[in-house]
């Protein structure tokens, strides 16, 4: 462990607070495209169905989640990658998507939002009054 | 105490390359060279998950996050006082490659491994999978055996 000691983060019982501070880091995503949805997978580890809020604008998708402590506080830490955080990123969205159809679920710590493809991307007829 | 055994990939991307960023990278490229044959192990994961770990008054906790990875997919292995915790995270068949706008996700096999101080109950470890966070459970005992053991994940 001598050599490693630039990776290692010891803290102090009375150090936590001072390095427990929330962060708010951008969960990383994968976008694949299928025949009638876009399909956006994003790796929230430690958040909760119910942590969780997605709100969608006329061109934005933006994800929020929350993730509790990961441990209590009277525990001592001894060594933290993870820490305190919270998750946030947006997306824009193009018109090709129907919002109403919009479905998003949490499993394994990994948030699945199915975005269907929008009918007004075919070809439609326009009435002239 | 001795807990923690380093991945060095992992420190590029979680410590912000500040003033000591060059001076971190240069100590780090040394520690890879110098290394020995466990930490080999780990080079051929695709990937190693972020830890936390912390003690409690009657027990040590790890926490990992591995997010997408199906619980039968993960071992974890308690040899010589090292703790490992492997695996793999197997990637949705559905779609083909060419339909990806983006992949940031990692794949494949991953691995941790941890030194334990002597004083855990090395057959009283308890793991669990929720939300894509593993916890392990390492209570605190007077003594400890060295034997390889295995862990089921709840």
């Amino acid at each position: 462990m001598e050599n490693n000691k630039y990776a290692l983060m010891p803290l102090s019982s009375s150090a936590i607070t001072k390095h427990q501070q929330e962060r708010t880091v951008e969960p990383v995503a994968d976008i694949y495209e299928t025949n009638d949805a876009f399909v956006v997978k994003l790796d929230m580890p430690g958040s909760s169905k119910e942590g969780i809020k997605l709100s969608i604008e006329p061109d934005r998708l933006s994800i929020r989640g929350a993730v509790g402590l990961l441990f209590n506080e009277k525990a001592n830490v001894t060594f933290s990658e993870i820490g305190w955080k919270s998750y946030y990123r947006e997306f824009n969205l193009g018109n090709g998507v129907n919002h109403e159809g919009i479905e998003a679920q949490f499993e394994n710590g990994v948030l699945t939002i199915t975005l269907p493809k929008a009918e007004s991307m075919k070809a439609r007829e326009i009435t002239i009054h | 105490m001795s807990l923690v055994r380093w991945n060095p990939t992992r420190e590029l991307t979680t410590w912000p390359s500040g003033l000591f960023g060059l001076q971190r990278e240069m100590n780090k490229m040394f520690d890879t060279f110098f290394r020995g044959t466990e930490e080999d192990d780990a080079a051929f994961a695709a990937w190693s998950p972020a830890v936390d770990i912390t003690e409690h008054e009657d027990a040590y906790v790890v926490k990992a996050e591995l997010p997408g990875v199906n619980k039968d997919d993960v071992k974890i292995t308690l040899e010589s006082n090292i703790l490992t915790i492997h695996g793999e995270k197997k990637q949705e068949k559905e779609t083909k490659k060419e339909n990806y706008h983006r992949v940031e996700r990692s794949y494949g096999s991953f691995q941790r491994s941890f030194t334990l101080p002597t004083t855990v109950k090395s057959d009283k470890i308890e793991a669990q999978y929720k939300d894509g966070v593993l916890t392990v459970a390492l209570p605190k005992a007077e003594e400890a055996k060295p034997k390889q053991i295995e862990v089921k994940v709840k």
